[in-house]
């Protein structure tokens, strides 16, 4: 076992740190559809827009100022994008999910065009910051510092939102919007400052995905549409609407994209949605997910 | 409530428009005329390229060496005017077969140049032999496309075998392979042609191969899974075969787990090749791959080419801007002392051409209507502020199918 282990560290260590980048991807892509029920699939563009923020702003030096301010201006645009997204969305609220699915890919293809005008079709790279830059050793192998540093925001974020859902007043409000809206509005709340304000922090978040995964995965044109399938596959697998569903579902499908491939590089392309498969097949509502009745 | 409804519809109606005005508009060909008014004497030309999607930097390269050569030549190729219809090729033959369709049928091109797609490339044939109309591929590697009977399909780039063969006859001799080598490459027709040459090179100069990976095209975004596997190995050194995003992935993650001090990449030269270069940036230094150019190339040729290059479109060129200069070039030579258009008299031209002297990759001549050329070993070494394939030695010269000969 402990040679097992020795031979696979680099790859479980990777599946963390793909994971916690899901998890930061994916977790507003839940929220968004678990309690507002917004199927957003403009998503993924709002993560390419980090990743292009973080290109535009720490091209050439990577500074950690620079890397730092496109963190904090993709969070802002990733929160524009969502309230825009949510202002969008609302008139179609109760038209059911293929006309918002419609009108959030639409403004995906927009978005990816916009960025395609903006920067070209070349494949970019984002440098990481100086100290995060290199590779360490791990137990004779080298592993990349960037990748361990996702792995502690990552986690780090996780707790933050996860405490704010579960022991906040406002996370206590957010949840009561979902269970019940006319109640929360009966005493004097208005739900739809919550719903925009969970759409906001969900965007931005993805947006942060981008930008945090930009040393990783670069900014190319369609990066946005293979995250977005990746959060899908994520929040099938961990159910809708669930924080510690959106966890445990990243974490899930960033062992199965990194020790799965190892150990089964020949399926490898399989693996992803014979998982999501077996979860739809055993648990049709995710493994943390609410009651399909719900839902 | 019905206002509400109407502007949601309007709102659904430009997201639809805007979406389909950004996406669709790539796909409508544009007509470019250069030199004089036609008439009957002028040639048409149909200039195949990815306009959009993942091939479009090579389109705008190709683009670039076309225009390049007209330039230099008064817009006329065989003393005759030429009219260009440029049409987009997508990235799949869904598109780009019908581009082709397009150009000959509605457009009736005389002759059709480009193509980076080699299934569209399959496609391509298949319409121009309807038609008779001669194609230059100036791009597409798929090793068996301008074999056999189809006489109009004729290439200017390379095969993918060609490229790994040289690269496995090489690891066969050199220092590096001599604890035997591993071959990866993405899961799809031009890397497994690449893989299939490289295993054939390899084995014909006697080298060992100790295993071989190939990784699903187009959705593999982590390496590390496979790159475990590769360290482990055993392998002295490894080749494989990249292009666009992934080349960029692969060497700056082949670096990053700390391959590239112990086992040395070698490649088919698309690895490092362009727009692809400058994103690897330092992870690619050393590098060594295998191609039938460089912009580095020290003959005369060459250094008028990268000059007229440079000072046209600020960068140095790439093999497909080459590779499309040469096709001028050789349609140039074949219209001129044509008889007709067709593709027959075209063909019959062309046949006849015997060596190409002057071309920026050096001297090369047709074998089964593709190159047989010199095949290049490159290092990717730091120049100026960026980075260039320094030319480290001369692999030996190459025919279409090396393997079977």
């Amino acid at each position: 076992m402990p040679e097992w282990i020795d031979a696979n560290l680099v790859s479980i260590l990777n599946g963390l740190a793909i994971g916690c980048l899901l998890f930061i991807l994916a977790v507003g892509l839940s929220l968004v559809f678990g309690m507002m029920d917004v199927l957003n699939l403009a998503h993924g563009a709002v993560y390419l827009v980090g990743a292009y923020t973080a290109y535009a702003l720490t091209d050439g030096a990577a500074t950690w100022t620079r890397f730092v301010a496109a963190i904090a201006v993709a969070l802002v645009l990733g929160g524009v994008c969502g309230l825009v997204l949510a202002a969008m969305t609302r008139p179609l609220a109760r038209r059911g999910h293929l006309d918002q699915a419609l009108l959030t890919l639409g403004v995906a293809l927009v978005l990816g065009e916009l960025v395609l005008l903006a920067f070209g079709e070349d494949v970019l790279s984002v440098g990481a910051p100086p100290g995060l830059d290199g590779s360490v050793d791990l137990l004779g192998r080298s592993y990349p510092v960037y990748r361990l540093a996702v792995i502690g925001v990552g986690l780090v974020l996780a707790i933050a939102v996860y405490v704010v859902v579960e022991r906040t007043r406002i996370g206590a409000l957010i949840r009561a919007t979902v269970a019940d809206r006319a109640m929360v509005e009966s005493l004097g709340v208005d739900s739809r400052k919550v719903l925009l304000g969970v759409f906001a922090a969900g965007c931005a978040l993805a947006a942060l995905a981008g930008v945090l995964g930009g040393p990783i995965y670069g900014a190319r044109p369609g990066l946005g549409e293979s995250v977005l399938i990746l959060a899908l596959v994520v929040v099938v697998i961990g159910g809708m609407g669930s924080i510690k569903g959106a966890l445990i579902g990243a974490l899930v499908i960033g062992q199965i994209e990194s020790l799965g491939r190892a150990l089964l590089p020949d399926q490898a392309s399989f693996l992803l949605f014979a998982a999501m498969a077996l979860v739809l097949l055993v648990r049709p509502q995710g493994l943390f997910g609410a009651r399909a009745g719900l839902v | 409530m019905i206002e509400t409804a109407l502007s949601r519809r309007q709102m659904l109606g430009v997201m639809g428009v805007a979406a389909l005005s950004v996406t669709g508009c790539g796909s409508v060909g544009g007509d470019e005329e250069s030199g004089d008014e036609g008439g009957s004497t002028a040639l048409k030309v149909g200039l195949v390229i990815p306009q959009a999607g993942v091939y479009a930097p090579l389109g705008v390269d190709m683009k670039a060496g076309w225009d390049l050569y007209l330039a230099e030549h008064g817009g006329k190729l065989g003393g005759r005017s030429v009219k260009l219809v440029v049409a987009d090729e997508g990235e799949a033959p869904d598109k780009g077969v019908p581009a082709v369709q397009r150009l000959v049928q509605r457009d009736d091109v005389d002759v059709l140049v480009g193509i980076v797609n080699s299934a569209t490339a399959l496609g391509a044939k298949d319409v121009v032999a309807g038609a008779k109309k001669l194609l230059i591929v100036s791009n597409a590697g798929a090793d068996k496309l301008t074999a056999g009977d189809v006489p109009y399909v004729w290439r200017s780039s390379f095969t993918n075998g060609q490229i790994g063969f040289a690269v496995g006859e090489y690891l066969a001799k050199a220092p590096e392979g001599r604890d035997g080598a591993y071959a990866i490459a993405a899961d799809y027709a031009a890397g497994n042609e690449a893989s299939a040459g490289f295993k054939a090179g390899l084995e014909a100069g006697g080298g060992k191969l100790i295993d071989e990976a190939a990784t699903p095209f187009g959705t593999t975004q982590d390496f590390q899974p496979f790159l475990s596997k590769v360290r482990s190995s055993g392998a002295g050194a490894c080749y494989c075969f990249y292009a666009g995003a992934e080349a960029v992935a692969f060497v700056k993650q082949y670096q990053e787990f700390g391959l590239a001090d112990r086992i040395p990449l070698f490649g088919s030269g698309f690895l490092t090749e362009g727009g692809v270069l400058e994103a690897q940036g330092k992870a690619a230094t050393g590098v060594r791959t295998a191609l039938h150019y460089s912009a580095e190339l020290d003959n005369p040729a060459n250094q008028a080419f990268v000059k007229a290059y440079r000072a046209k479109t600020g960068k140095p060129p790439t093999v497909y801007a080459m590779q499309t200069w040469d096709a001028a070039a050789l349609l140039d030579q074949a219209v001129k002392g044509a008889d007709a258009l067709d593709g027959d008299a075209l063909a019959k031209r062309l046949e006849s051409l015997g060596e190409v002297a002057d071309s920026p990759r050096g001297a090369w001549s047709f074998e089964d209507r593709s190159p047989k050329q010199t095949v290049y070993l490159r290092e990717v070494t730091p120049k100026g502020s960026g980075f260039v394939n320094a030319i480290e030695e001369e692999l030996g010269s190459f025919g279409p199918a090396p393997a079977s000969a």
